[in-house]
């Protein structure tokens, strides 16, 4: 699709925020992420051009605005919900329980 | 239905990875040095064309092989394994005569992405 | 706190608890196993990395038939020194020349050659470097503090498939006689990925 991923050639997204000290993963939540994408696709939720199709259907201001790994969680619960294995009233119930901490 | 990958299997995973490369007799209809023009294609679901080289005139460098399609691999309609080719582009085609004269634009396209130009 | 900061922070512990949710369901539903993410953060974070494509580029600069055989065939030559698997089953390795400057990008995701440079640094999957380096390349190279003449022609990747590529850089003046452990520790990061040139050997710096 002619989304806003597709971005060759582009102007105006700024400069390179290069940034030599960037850790690998910049917060534990990214660290999760990045190891549940790997196992939901070596688990079958989703071979490797659905994750990314669905990547592409994002809004493109919170493409643009979101940090990395979110695309990634943003994929990973389109495949999830999609086959059953989440929905958003769970998603949303148990970050409340979460965070009255009390799971 | 999907299944839960254990710990123990991702120190051979990490190690094997998963190629999209398909061990098929598949015929390439094109090698190198063939001049392509990349097709101006716009479908809604998902493409590895990025549009900026949609339309424009290129060169195949190398045949790297049948790979899936993702097109249709990502909409579960088949893999319809096929050759990708490393393809060349300058950078005055894709982009107009300011850009540097020598600078050039490699992209792997699917035979499916190309027509023969003249 | 002004609104857009607010909006900021919410998202920030928002997105932390998000994931956390996702993957306690995901666990208690029997479709995933905690430690295998840890022993996937632990490889990627602690065992993966640039080290090893340096490691490959010091071969190809010590062994002139390992660098035949690596530009013929990336992957095979790669797995030679043990460097396979995810994000990298598919290897094309492209020579930096006295004529040639090359350099990567995936402009439509962050595609990386994760066995030989680990995880992509965050600049290299963020929109900036994705739109520029395809159509500004020398910009983009600019912006890394190096300037490539006018007479060196530039060629810009796009890792747009499942080819993964790597940059073979030059190898730097002064450094006959170094074995490869020495060769090695002067290949950048981002010298194989053609922001950047290797380091020279006499004061450690580009």
């Amino acid at each position: 699709m002619n989304g806003i991923h597709d971005l060759g050639g582009r102007h105006g997204m700024g400069p390179t925020d290069i940034d030599p000290e960037q850790p690998i993963f910049h917060a534990d939540w990214e660290r999760r992420m990045f190891g549940m994408f790997i196992l939901a696709f070596a688990g079958g939720h989703f071979n490797i051009d659905q994750f990314r199709a669905a990547i592409e259907k994002m809004k493109p201001a919170e493409y643009l605005e979101s940090d990395y790994y979110e695309h990634w969680l943003y994929s990973l619960e389109t495949w999830c919900k999609a086959n059953g294995s989440l929905t958003d009233e769970e998603i949303e119930n148990r970050m409340r329980k979460l965070s009255k901490g009390a799971v | 239905m999907p299944t839960m990958f254990a710990a123990a299997g991702v120190d051979d995973l990490i190690k094997t990875g998963g190629s999209c490369r398909v061990n098929a007799d598949v015929k390439a209809h094109f090698v190198p040095g063939d001049k392509i023009v990349a097709r101006n294609i716009n479908p809604v679901s998902h493409t590895r064309l990025p549009q900026y080289v949609r339309g424009k005139h290129g060169t195949v460098e190398r045949d790297h092989g049948v790979f899936v399609f993702p097109d249709t691999n990502a909409v579960l309609k088949g893999e319809r394994p096929q050759h990708v080719y490393s393809v060349m582009f300058t950078a005055r085609e894709l982009w107009g005569p300011q850009a540097p004269e020598k600078d050039k634009v490699y992209i792997d396209l699917w035979d499916d992405y190309m027509d023969p130009a003249g | 706190m002004s609104k857009a900061h607010e909006h900021d922070h919410d998202n920030r512990s928002d997105i932390s608890l998000r994931v956390k949710a996702v993957e306690s369901l995901l666990i208690e539903k029997g479709l995933l196993d905690p430690a295998a993410i840890d022993k996937l953060v632990d490889a990627y974070e602690h065992k993966i990395g640039p080290h090893n494509g340096a490691r490959v580029v010091a071969r190809a600069w010590s062994d002139p038939s390992y660098k035949q055989r690596l530009l013929k065939d990336g992957t095979a030559a790669i797995a030679e020194l043990g460097f396979t698997g995810i994000q990298g089953e598919d290897m094309v390795v492209v020579e930096n020349t006295s004529g040639v400057h090359n350099m990567v990008v995936c402009t439509l995701c962050s595609c990386y050659p994760w066995p030989t440079l680990g995880l992509p640094p965050n600049w290299y999957k963020a929109a900036p470097y994705r739109s520029r380096a395809v159509i500004d390349p020398r910009g983009v190279i600019e912006e890394f503090g190096l300037k490539i003449p006018e007479s060196t022609e530039v060629r810009v990747w796009d890792s747009n498939a499942e080819l993964r590529y790597l940059v073979l850089p030059e190898r730097p003046a002064g450094t006959e006689g170094l074995d490869e452990a020495a060769l090695a520790k002067l290949v950048t990061r981002d010298s194989m990925i053609g922001v950047g040139l290797p380091l020279s050997p006499d004061r450690g710096t580009e």
